[in-house]
């Protein structure tokens, strides 16, 4: 099985800092995630968009990655809003409550405006 | 160790590697798809035959490179049948829900999810140890839910 991994864009759009996440989100997500977001963090970030492919598989092990990132950013006080989300996953994102920690937005544009 | 196959049984075997439960998703989108099941429903079914091949390559069968992973899938009156067999002995206390405001405030830790969406998107999930060894995790879902 060819080795997964994730490229991650970091992007600053006025005061939020958006995370071009390309590729599946599973458990091999965590470090390059992880990686991401102290990247970004050490900047000083107030504001996170993750945007995530619209054809990303995601699975559980990808919403436990994602979920740390949630977990890192309310330690710090961030806000973080997730975009390029399927109707499907917004559904399982809000049944593992991931949406009661981030706000899913249509468009990086509608997110930029809403969370500017 | 899978009996009474129907005519229209579909069956995958797959590798104890994680990745490979993307080939029982794929092979039961198409299979739904063929039979019939809406589309928002495909999506639950991919969801649901991808944690359930997971779980039984970490847990049932812990990891073991040798071990195999069975997917079977058939449709039953107006009902999808999907069951996933591994090599191990079953979960012998399933995790409890995870608790998100606990997983965040670093209380708990952010495992149990698998499990836990599969229940909520199938309308029947059920958990049998096979006599002559191994574990299956039978899932319906209605072909009209």
């Amino acid at each position: 099985m060819q080795q997964h991994t994730n490229e991650i864009n970091l992007e600053q759009r006025g005061a939020i800092t958006l995370f071009n996440i390309r590729g599946d989100l599973t458990s091999f997500s965590e470090p390059f995630l992880s990686e991401a977001y102290q990247n970004a963090n050490t900047q000083g970030v107030d504001k996170i968009l993750l945007k995530i492919d619209k054809e990303a598989y995601i699975n559980s092990g990808g919403i436990a990655a994602l979920i740390q990132i949630l977990a890192q950013g309310k330690r710090n006080n961030q806000h973080i809003g997730i975009t390029g989300v399927s109707d499907h996953f917004k559904k399982i994102f809000g049944m593992v409550g991931i949406t009661r920690f981030a706000d899913i937005h249509e468009t990086v544009e509608n997110a930029l405006e809403v969370m500017s | 160790m899978i009996k009474d196959l129907s005519k229209r049984t579909i069956v995958v075997s797959l590798l104890n590697e994680l990745g490979y439960e993307r080939v029982a998703m794929a092979c039961s989108a198409s299979f739904a798809q063929i039979i019939g099941l809406r589309p928002e429903r495909i999506e639950d079914l991919k969801t649901i035959v991808s944690e359930a091949a997971i779980n039984a390559m970490e847990h049932g069968n812990k990891g073991r490179p040798d071990a195999r992973v069975t997917v079977s899938m058939d449709c039953q009156g107006d009902t999808l049948i999907v069951a996933v067999t591994d090599e191990g002995n079953g979960i012998k206390e399933h995790p409890p829900k995870p608790d998100i405001e606990k997983i965040i405030e670093d209380l708990e830790s952010p495992v149990g999810f698998g499990l836990f969406l599969i229940k909520q998107l199938a309308d029947k999930v059920e958990f049998n140890e096979i006599s002559d060894g191994g574990h299956v995790v039978k899932i319906a879902i209605k072909m009209n839910s």
